[in-house]
């Protein structure tokens, strides 16, 4: 399985290459082509990962790099890491197919910059070595910012740097939590650490690593009141630009939380979660309330992922099997459902030139499959039981309740109040958008049956949103053993 | 008279420094003597073969730990370390130096002292330029290894005068733009004066203090002494306000961003890479060997001129609009992370070392690409002018771009992997809220250079945008030399953060 | 004149009487004194030459420059030559190689110096 593992992280990077050939050649739609091609045995690579998974952790490739500065080359698969890679994987390929077969300008290098962030992802997610990790999580950021900055809307320029800025402050908070961890610890071996519940270490620095390690992290989950980049990105980025910074950039954040802050300063994070947890419910009810005054699609799906990003860090911040398993589902269910809402707003816009829910309207009557996938997704988003959302949402808030604390019921119940704010809003939208009589942009639409490109996209998504809500047990399964390991050490 | 005892000598010791004094007194006469037809050709490989056998000389000593000429002189690990890094980077930004191809007659005029725009200046500017430059660089250069080992405070003062006077000549032969590059040469002369007058006042009141000059009778003068402590205190600061000017540090710095942008860009890479080398070799040698037992009195002051260095530096570089101040400011910005390591004392000697070389040499390539962007003026310095590179010369863009991302700390680049070792030093000798503004600070100066790569890649390009000139081998040679070690460093740096750490700590017996 | 503030009544005192020892004598001056201006009067004053026409500036002979240095230069070698001169017979030959490197170096720039023309007079 080590070869697998490897291929995983280097296919991508032979994408890269391939369209780069491409280029040289002078033939931009081949290399295309042979990036998507190449996404494609990157995502056949992370399936053929999953059939292996009697070891703990399932793989696991250790090589020294630079011993002086605690980078090891340490790599591998578990439970908690695999559905991410998965999904990654998943992304990105439909992201390419998405880009390669509707002709975008300039499509090619888009590609190749989806790959390069998918190697960063990939990377993040599979990394068992602290600095390993970090050089991953900035990796992500330039092809990121390219994307958004290259194909993005209007104001692209101010939302990339703001991107940018907003990263990087996270991530070299992140990397002071990492000297404070590695300078101390000795060993930047996240495992390691998390089997000897922190590596020894005081239950002051713990609290010192653990508050930057969060912060670092919670810029990039967001956690409200970090979050006010992701709006501005999501919104300004081109459709699979948003689908992989709802999809999977968030992801990184909050499996960083679970893997790397808890994980290896567990001390820390019981005495932080109770702040941790205030300020997600605060997430999740600001976020709702943001919502329902939105007048524009894409930042209104922005603003719901930082309403789910909230519940999946409640689900952390209660350190429980459920809370944690919780909050791992509940990403998995995100990276569909706002990938697929994200891919829908796309066509809405592409279609009708605005994301304003005031012009737009009456969908239903002139794109009658456009709009029941935006039905479809919206549903899934708020929770609704059966589909995807549903799970991580609940049993983040039963979590929640089983701690039973009064702190913690009340937090579980104003949680619960935020998951009504989410119908609330989304049915809001759903009106605007898709009832009503056909507003003068949806009226002047062109083209309005789905294309065949986008079938393929939506339809694997909405798939993978119903096989999770239906048969939770599939992603729970792995996850659960997993995070009973993290635990076990707290 | 006859107890006047010669000190013994270690010629093996001072070889390195003695082949490239001994390459400039050449050169001085090749200048003499040499047809004018030849100088040029003779000059650049007298320099280069200099260097480079002063070079050997270095790794034929590489275990050398010895203290020579009474005291003068002490060779030891860290010394030659930054002795081979000033001849390395020497050795590239002499490339830029010798470049011949970019400007007919080379970035430099015969004369500098011609006032500006009168009819002698305009003429030299057709003619050849002066091949005086090699050797005043060799001085330069040689003066800045002696800089490094110093062994007692004179010697300190006198590498520092024969460093610096070269460079302030050198600052004032840019062929273009003539005014400022005297402006600098001047501002940079004369502050530099005042630097060196509170240098040598420094030395004097400590030699009051401690009876001596030498930084190892000073580190025993602090325990023994009967002086008053504000002698040693009123020296200490005075001797540091000499050396943080050389290292740009605020509130030292001002002068840096009107020299770096008047001087010629390969003297400006020279003084970005060779001199924060040398000046910081001494900061540490001073700090670590003479005043390392009282560093609880100095160690909160020099903290709070590094944070004032980082967060000024950082904020001022957002705002420039010309690519050569922007460096500068950024160069200031470097300067107080490598403060960083000077108050970490000996738990991080071997990072700086390692971050010198590491950016060294990235400045190196970004001023030699700095060269390549010109009009009919010269080099197009303003940042508006570079808007929109990226359509044209896309390589240059992405090369520049790297570099930039490399300033900016991004992983697998040598940026990060210098500031991740520098700062886990410093973290680990409990300079905690050092590393904290330090890394607050680097997301600062992340935006300058970002604002960079937005201006090549996504601006439209302007009305008449200047042209990407193709250098000569030279050039080429130091911008890849620059890119190459970027990213080695930032891969597979393990091999130099071992030499650094073999350097061991300065020798303090 | 005792209490807490007391001492620094007489500080007090003292600036008053300072204060008008200033004016009175000024305004003594201003009285007494022959008013009579006159152009020659107002020029600067540049020891007991003229000074100088046309512009604030004077240029001196660059060639004096040249000799200010090349004398600062050789005076500064004589002074390390004479203590070496009493004491070099006890010191061995590697002193006088020593000290003939050194005087090489400085003849090295005076000979810089004739080749490049600047020792003419013209």
């Amino acid at each position: 399985m080590n070869a697998v593992l490897l291929a995983v992280l280097i296919v991508p990077v032979l994408g890269i290459l391939a369209v780069a050939a491409g280029a040289w050649a002078g033939n931009r739609r081949l290399g295309a082509v042979l990036g998507t091609v190449f996404a494609g045995v990157g995502l056949f690579a992370a399936v053929a990962l999953g059939f292996d998974h009697s070891g703990r952790p399932w793989t696991r490739i250790t090589e020294e790099w630079v011993p002086q500065l605690k980078l090891s080359f340490d790599i591998g698969v578990d439970g908690v890491s695999y559905p991410l890679v998965l999904l990654s994987a998943f992304l990105t390929f439909l992201c390419c197919l998405y880009t390669a077969w509707k002709g975008t300008e300039r499509g090619d290098a888009l590609i190749a910059l989806l790959l390069a962030t998918n190697v960063g992802m990939l990377g993040v997610f599979v990394s068992y070595n602290l600095v390993l990790f970090f050089v991953f999580f900035e990796i992500v950021l330039l092809p990121m910012f390219a994307i958004i900055a290259g194909w993005g809307g209007p104001a692209r320029r101010r939302a990339a740097v703001k991107f940018a800025l907003y990263t990087l402050l996270g991530s070299l908070l992140l990397l002071v939590g990492i000297f404070v961890i590695v300078t101390q610890a000795g060993t930047g071996d996240i495992l390691a650490l998390t089997e000897s519940g922190g590596g020894g270490l005081s239950r002051g620095t713990q609290l010192l690593a653990f508050t930057l390690l969060a912060l670092g992290l919670a810029i990039k989950a967001p956690l409200w009141p970090l979050h006010s980049w992701l709006p501005d990105a999501h919104t300004e980025a081109p459709t699979v630009g948003s689908v992989i910074l709802a999809g999977v950039l968030l992801k990184m954040g909050t499996y960083g939380l679970i893997r790397v802050a808890v994980g290896v300063a567990p001390e820390g994070a019981r005495q932080a979660a109770p702040t941790l947890a205030v300020l997600a419910v605060v997430a999740i009810l600001v976020a709702g309330l943001v919502c329902l005054a939105q007048t524009e699609l894409k930042r209104l799906i922005a603003y719901s992922s930082v309403g789910h990003m909230g519940f999946v860090l409640l689900g952390i911040a209660t350190l429980t099997q459920a809370g944690l398993t919780a909050a791992l589902i509940g990403n998995v269910a995100h990276g569909l459902i706002t990938g697929l809402l994200f891919f829908l707003a796309g066509s809405v816009k592409d279609r009708a030139h605005t994301g304003e829910l005031a012009r737009l309207g009456g969908l239903r009557e002139v794109a009658p499959g456009l709009s029941g996938m935006l039905g479809f997704a919206a549903i899934a988003s708020l929770g609704l039981p059966g589909l995807a959302g549903f799970w991580g949402e609940a049993f983040a808030v039963y979590a929640a309740i089983q701690r039973d604390q009064t702190l913690w019921t009340v937090l579980a119940v104003l949680a619960a109040i935020g998951a009504a704010l989410a119908a609330a809003y989304l049915l809001r939208m759903l009106r605007l958008v898709t009832h009503g009589p056909p507003g003068e942009a949806v009226a002047g639409m062109s083209g309005t049956g789905l294309r065949a490109v986008e079938v393929t996209s939506f339809v694997p998504l909405a798939a993978g949103a119903l096989v999770v809500g239906l048969l939770p047990f599939v992603v729970q399964a792995p996850i659960g053993e997993a995070v009973s390991g993290i635990l076990q050490a707290i | 008279m006859n107890d006047i005892q010669l000190p013994a000598i270690d010629y093996a010791a001072l070889l390195p420094m003695l082949i490239v004094f001994g390459a400039a007194c050449v050169g001085i006469l090749v200048e003499a003597f040499a047809p004018r037809g030849w100088r040029f050709v003779i000059q650049v490989s007298l320099t280069i073969g200099g260097l480079v056998a002063g070079l050997v000389a270095i790794i034929v000593n590489r275990d050398l730990e010895i203290t020579t000429i009474g005291g003068a002189v002490t060779v030891d690990g860290p010394g030659l370390f930054l002795q081979g890094a000033i001849i390395i980077l020497g050795i590239v930004s002499l490339g830029l130096i010798a470049e011949r191809r970019l400007e007919r007659g080379g970035p430099f005029v015969a004369e500098a002292a011609h006032a500006a725009n009168s009819d002698g200046d305009k003429r030299q500017e057709r003619e050849p330029g002066a091949t005086e430059v090699f050797p005043l660089t060799l001085f330069a250069i040689a003066g800045m290894m002696l800089f490094c080992v110093s062994g007692d405070l004179l010697t300190m003062f006198v590498a520092l005068e024969v460093f610096s006077l070269p460079l302030y000549l050198l600052c004032g032969l840019a062929r273009r733009r003539r005014l400022i590059s005297q402006e600098a040469a001047l501002k940079y002369f004369l502050l530099g004066a005042f630097a060196s007058a509170f240098f040598l006042y420094g030395v004097a009141l400590l030699y009051g203090y401690a009876g001596t000059v030498s930084l190892t009778g000073i580190r025993e003068g602090v325990l023994q002494s009967e002086q008053s402590g504000i002698l040693l205190a009123a020296g200490l600061a005075l001797l540091a306000i000499g050396l943080l000017f050389k290292a740009a540090a605020v509130p030292f710095h001002v002068w840096t961003p009107d020299v770096y942008q008047g001087a010629p860009t390969p003297v400006t890479a020279l003084m970005a890479a060779c001199t924060k080398a040398a000046a910081f070799g001494g900061l540490l040698r001073v700090f670590n060997v003479a005043f390392e037992t009282t560093a609880w009195d100095w160690q909160p002051v020099l903290a709070t001129v590094a944070i004032l260095t980082m967060v000024v530096g950082s904020i001022l570089a957002v705002a420039q609009t010309d690519i050569k101040r922007l460096l500068a400011y950024s160069s200031v910005a470097n300067a107080g992370y490598l403060l960083v390591g000077v108050v970490s004392l000996n738990g991080a000697v071997g990072s700086s070392l390692f971050y010198l070389i590491a950016y060294g040499f990235s400045v190196l390539g970004a001023f030699a690409m700095v060269t390549l962007v010109r009009d009919s003026e010269g080099e197009a310095t303003h940042l508006s002018r570079w808007a929109g590179l990226g359509k044209g010369s896309p390589l240059f863009s992405a090369l520049f771009t790297f570099l930039m991302l490399g300033f900016a700390g991004i992983p697998l680049t040598s940026g990060f992997t210098s500031k991740f070792a520098l700062f886990s030093s410093a973290w680990d000798s409990d300079q905690s809220v050092l590393v904290i503004v330090g890394v607050l600070s680097s997301v600062v100066l992340a935006f300058p250079y970002l604002k960079v790569v937005v201006l090549l890649w996504l601006n439209p390009p302007g009305e008449e945008t200047p042209t990407v000139s193709v250098p000569s081998m030279l050039t080429r040679a130091v911008i890849f030399a620059g890119v190459a070690v970027t990213f080695v460093l930032g891969v597979a740096p393990s091999f130099l953060l071992d030499i650094v750490a073999d350097a061991g700590p300065f020798l303090a017996k | 004149m005792d209490g807490y503030l007391g001492s620094y009544a007489t500080l007090g005192v003292l600036l008053v009487v300072a204060g008008a020892f200033f004016v009175v004598a000024y305004t003594a001056n201003r009285v007494l004194r022959t008013n009579a201006p006159s152009a020659a009067k107002s020029t600067s004053y540049e020891c007991g030459l003229d000074p100088a026409e046309g512009s604030d500036w004077a240029q001196a002979q660059i060639r004096y420059y040249v000799y200010a240095f090349l004398y600062a230069l050789f005076a500064v070698e004589s002074v390390f030559l004479f203590p070496w001169a009493v004491v070099f017979d006890g010191l061995g030959m590697v002193s006088v190689a020593e000290m003939g490197v050194f005087v090489a170096v400085l003849a090295l720039g005076l000979l810089y110096a004739w080749r490049k023309g600047v020792l003419t007079w013209t």
